[in-house]
């Protein structure tokens, strides 16, 4: 019989075929984030991402409209292009120089003549379009050229993301960081989901919320969660914010949704934050951050840095003391919630394999990781292509 | 579609910019409701007889659905029609009116997420503005930016209408003016002065570049202002699919540069065939109407589109083609009262 781990085997963690169907039901079939609206600032720059099975590229025409296709040449099938640049008027192949405007219009073939002396119709052989669309300062992109509207898949989860707005904030460029943990995607999704773990791994980094008053829930596939402010850090909310406000003062909090698949959210007074899972292998992920914080001057940072540098100081430490932890790198005793987080992870991929696992029952503050697995299985269920 | 006639009670009739343009509101009843529900953009053709001569005339409906039916009547000078709605018609009148119909029209989705650029101008404004309420109503996750071309503030349709739409929907529709004949003596400036030509696209377009990417342009405005503002749209790389356009105002100009031949031609109209003959330099639906079928047709200019219908086999001349858009010719969609026949045979439906 098959061992589960909740609603699903635990197999949909470890097997090699449980990714590759998850490529082509969920990560194929889904909007993807693609970066942020600022990545493609002007007509004729480009960027690339993978979704799914499908490498996609975004241009932008002189028109300021973005445009989508799958990156690859009709040809025989060439990557056209790297993952960021810019172009003037046109896309050339580097294997045999076909080239394709902005629309994606087959323009030249060289020695057209020669080589096809029974004539070749390029108007058949354009770029194959995909969808490409923007919301919340963030580019997402869709291997179908005509998949339902974001207003249809983000619309009802929007109001649950808190007041911020995204597009109007500034990216903090050395907060901009990338690292693999070694655990199947899921396992970082239901961590970060995971409401019971706030309190326990986390019980020295991040208690200036008040995770016994979070509000969590789910619209479709896209799970939100809000927290209010821990009474210790709200009693001077203004002063301990460690920099300036992004939002409406008579807003507080943390925002942190999962949207569907892998786009973590991370939002609260004073910053904006992105954390974009992307599976690698079924035990190996990758983590993408981005943060975005108030388009103020450094003055403005270096005062509010200074009004709650006192509160900061004797915030948080390791969750287990200098006595306890196994060497100086030890990720429990660094006072780091995401060195927690990704220990906990990796930790816990490591007994998926061994025949004496038996997992334990979901708590109440677990409900979210179930009810995960139960969107991975309505997109699993689904008749892929 | 029916292009029967009936008869609809005026409820209100108003004059606007000056008396300058007549705003008719007509009662529908019950038993019409269904019959006359239209799509932002769609117009209505009115049948007159003034001085004991039919006109015909069609007019955009001014109202997004679900509003109360109302159109717009710019006065032309000496026009017979436009004159004759602004001075000797009146509220509780009976006119007889055509349900409405056309193909330039903008759909909205509840749950569509899209950018529209509207360029208009003059009396072009009337379906736009139904298009540009539609979206604010019924497109609720889509915006729109109207580029608005006119001689002077006072000459400027729905002005106030649209300074309220501005103010009731920040961040989703914004307005710009540009205005050909500045007037000294207002303070008013508006966003750009002359006319809606390349420069000024150009600016709107980097002003407010698109966030939702499914981006559609809609231009109605009269005389070149349309071919004009296509081409300024194409420089900037738009896909012409996403260039929606309809001739307005002054009625462009006719190819009358080929005469047309002697025909027979096999006609099926609400699926009858009929075979009859058409003269040279006669039109399929003066051929129509000459044999007493009673085909569609409205404005006989070619600007409505009521008379449209495909040509299956053999060929015609057109002398205007303004009502069609490009993928309309394309399935070979003609304009039977634009239509000289150009080979001796044809075979002609109506849908
Ligand atoms: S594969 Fe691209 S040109 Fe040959
Ligand atoms: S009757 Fe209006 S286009 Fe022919
Ligand atoms: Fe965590």
């Amino acid at each position: 019989m098959e061992k589960m781990y909740h609603n699903l085997p635990v197999e949909a963690y470890t097997s090699q075929d449980w990714f590759d169907r998850e490529q082509r039901q969920i990560f194929s079939r889904t909007w993807r984030y693609a970066g942020l609206a600022e990545d493609v600032p002007e007509p004729g720059h480009y960027i690339s991402v993978q979704a799914g099975l499908n490498n996609i590229f975004i241009v932008m025409g002189r028109d300021h409209r973005l445009r989508a296709f799958h990156n690859i040449c009709r040809h025989r099938g060439t990557q056209l292009i790297r993952a960021v640049g810019k172009t003037q008027k046109a896309l050339t192949c580097p294997y045999h120089d076909w080239t394709y405007d902005l629309e994606g219009n087959l323009i030249s073939v060289p020695d057209e003549a020669t080589e096809y002396p029974d004539g070749i119709d390029k108007k058949c052989l354009g770029l194959k379009p995909a969808a490409v669309d923007i919301w919340r300062g963030m580019i997402f992109v869709h291997p179908d050229p005509n998949p339902p509207s974001l207003a249809a898949w983000f619309g009802e989860v929007d109001a649950h993301l808190g007041p911020h707005k995204p597009e109007e904030l500034l990216e903090y460029p050395e907060a901009r960081n990338s690292y693999e943990i070694k655990a199947n995607w899921k396992i970082v999704v239901e961590n970060y989901i995971d409401v019971y773990h706030l309190r326990h791994l986390h019980s020295n980094t991040l208690h200036m919320y008040d995770h016994a008053r979070a509000e969590y829930g789910w619209k479709g596939p896209h799970y939100h969660f809000w927290e209010p402010p821990s009474a210790d850090y709200g009693k001077d909310l203004e002063q301990n914010l460690p920099t300036p406000r992004v939002i409406p003062a008579l807003h507080v909090g943390a925002w942190v949704p999962m949207l569907f698949p892998g786009l973590g959210l991370g939002a609260s007074e004073d910053s904006w934050n992105l954390f974009v899972i992307t599976p690698l292998a079924p035990d190996l992920t990758r983590i993408e951050n981005r943060t975005k914080l108030a388009n103020a001057s450094s003055w403005e940072f270096s005062k509010q840095g200074m009004r709650s540098s006192r509160f900061w100081a004797d915030f948080g430490g390791g969750k287990y003391a200098e006595h306890d932890a196994r060497d100086a790198d030890d990720p429990m005793a660094s006072g780091d919630f995401t060195a927690e987080d990704i220990y906990a992870c990796e930790q816990q991929q490591k007994s998926l394999h061994s025949p004496y696992l038996e997992i334990g029952p979901a708590a109440t503050g677990e409900s979210p990781i179930t009810r995960h697995q139960q969107a991975i299985l309505d997109f699993m269920g689904e008749p892929g292509e | 579609m029916t292009h029967n006639f009936h008869k609809l009670t005026i409820a209100e009739l108003q004059p606007e910019i000056d008396g300058a343009a007549t705003t008719v509101v007509f009662d529908v009843p019950q038993h019409l409701a269904e019959a006359f529900r239209w799509q932002a953009g769609q117009h209505l053709t009115l049948r007159l007889l003034i001085g004991g001569v039919e006109h015909r005339r069609s007019y955009t409906i001014s109202n997004p659905p679900g509003a109360r039916l109302r159109i717009t009547v710019k006065r032309v000078k000496k026009g017979v029609v436009s004159n004759h709605i602004g001075d000797m018609m009146a509220k509780g009148d009976s006119v007889e009116v055509m349900p409405p119909f056309g193909g330039f029209l903008l759909t909205p989705g509840p749950l569509a997420r899209r950018t529209h650029f509207f360029f208009g101008a003059g009396s072009g404004i009337t379906p736009l503005f139904a298009m540009i309420n539609t979206v604010l109503k019924d497109e609720p996750h889509s915006v729109a930016h109207l580029i608005y071309g006119n001689a002077t503030a006072k000459s400027t349709l729905f002005k106030d209408e649209l300074d309220a739409l501005e103010h009731e929907y920040p961040g989703r529709f914004s307005l710009r003016h540009v205005q050909s004949a500045l007037s000294m003596w207002s303070w008013y400036r508006p966003w750009r002065k002359g006319r809606v030509d390349a420069d000024v696209i150009q600016a709107a377009l980097s002003e407010v570049p698109p966030i939702a990417q499914d981006v559609q342009y809609w231009i109605c405005g009269p005389g070149s202002m349309n071919a004009d503002v296509k081409a300024a749209l194409m420089a900037q790389d738009v896909p012409t699919d996403r260039i929606h356009m309809e001739n307005f105002g002054g009625i462009t100009e006719q190819d009358t540069s080929v005469e047309g031949c002697s025909a027979t031609a096999q006609i099926t109209l609400n699926g009858t065939t009929h075979q009859l003959p058409i003269a040279a330099g006669q039109t399929l639906l003066e051929a129509m109407r000459a044999a007493e079928l009673s085909p569609p047709f409205s404005c006989q200019s070619g600007v409505c589109g009521a008379c449209r219908a495909v040509v299956t086999n053999g060929e015609v001349h057109m002398r205007n083609r303004a009502a069609l858009e490009d993928s309309d010719i394309a399935r070979g969609e003609v304009l039977t009262c634009q239509s000289v026949p150009i080979v001796n045979e044809l075979k002609v439906q109506f849908t």
